[in-house]
C-alpha cells in the first residue's frame, strides 16, 4: 500500500488486488471489542450509571462505525479500480476513523485470545483465525500510521 | 503496550505544568491512561494527540510513561470533561478510566 497524492483535504492510498482482498476482508470482521468490556472508573461500585451511559455511548459509536464502514465500501467514488489497482481516497479524519476500525478489531481478536500479555505461540485451528485478524489489522493500522507520519 | 519503535524523548524531559496547577483546579477527576501488552506505541502516540490535540512531543511523553510506569495521568478535568475524554480514548480501543482527584 502506497499514499499516492494528498491535496484538497484528501489522500489517496493505493493498493494491489491482493492487498484490497485483504483489508476488505478484515475490514468485515468489525466490531470484535465485546460490549461492556471498558471500565470508566478502577473503583468499583461507584457511578454505575455513567458507566451505563459510557457503554451506550460505545455501542452507538461501534453501530455508526458500521454503517459508515459498509458506505465506504460499496462508495465507487472512494475505492475503485484503476489500471489494476485499487484506490482508496480517504479525507484525514476518515483515516483516523478507519485506524479506530482497525484497532477494534486488534484488540478484539486479541480479547478473543483470552488477552494473552505475551505473543502466543500455539497456531491451530482454534487460535489461527483470531491471530490472523489481529497481525492483518496491525499491519495496515501500522503502514497507515507510517504513511500518515510521513 | 506492544514494543514498536522507541521515540527520541524520554520520560522527565517535559515539565509538566498541569501537575503544578493540580492545586488550584476545582475538585475533580484525572483522566488516566493505563498499560495494556497490546496497543502498539504508535498508535498510542497518534491517539493522544487527535484527542487531547497535543503535539507530538507531549503525546510521546505520555505514551512512555504509560509503557514504562504503567499508567499516566493525562489530564484534570471536571466530571463532564472528564467522561468525554475517557469515552474518547475507549472509543480508540484505548484502557482508559477516570479516577475522582484526591
Amino acid at each position: 500500500m502506497k499514499l499516492i497524492r494528498t491535496g484538497k483535504g484528501q489522500l489517496r492510498f493505493q493498493l494491489t488486488p491482493r492487498e484490497k482482498e485483504l483489508l476488505l476482508n478484515v475490514l468485515q470482521l468489525y466490531p470484535r471489542i465485546p460490549s461492556g468490556y471498558q471500565p470508566l472508573s478502577q473503583s468499583t461500585g461507584r457511578e454505575e450509571a455513567n458507566q451505563c451511559l459510557l457503554d451506550e455511548a460505545l455501542a452507538e459509536t461501534r453501530l455508526q462505525n458500521q454503517k459508515e464502514l459498509r458506505m465506504l465500501l460499496s462508495d465507487s467514488q472512494r475505492l475503485r479500480q484503476q489500471e489494476g489497482q485499487w484506490q482508496l481516497t480517504l479525507a484525514p479524519v476518515d483515516v483516523g476513523w478507519l485506524l479506530q476500525v482497525l484497532n477494534d478489531i486488534r484488540i478484539g481478536s486479541w480479547i478473543h485470545l483470552g488477552s494473552p500479555a505475551t505473543p502466543l505461540k500455539a497456531l491451530n485451528a482454534q487460535t489461527a483465525p483470531d491471530l490472523w485478524a489481529m497481525e492483518m489489522a496491525g499491519s495496515f493500522q501500522m503502514r497507515f500510521l507510517e504513511l500518515l507520519e510521513g | 503496550m506492544a514494543e514498536t519503535a522507541t521515540p527520541e524523548l524520554l520520560p522527565g524531559t517535559i515539565q509538566e505544568q498541569a501537575d503544578d496547577a493540580k492545586s488550584q483546579l476545582e475538585p475533580g477527576y484525572a483522566v488516566i491512561c493505563w498499560n495494556d501488552p497490546v496497543n502498539y506505541m504508535e498508535y498510542v502516540t497518534h491517539v493522544f494527540r487527535q484527542v487531547f490535540g497535543w503535539p507530538r512531543k507531549k503525546a510521546e511523553f505520555h505514551m512512555l510513561q504509560v509503557h514504562k510506569q504503567g499508567k499516566s495521568i493525562l489530564v484534570r478535568e471536571s466530571l463532564e470533561k472528564a467522561e468525554h475524554y475517557v469515552h474518547q480514548l475507549q472509543k480508540h480501543s484505548l484502557h482508559a478510566t477516570m479516577e475522582r482527584d484526591q
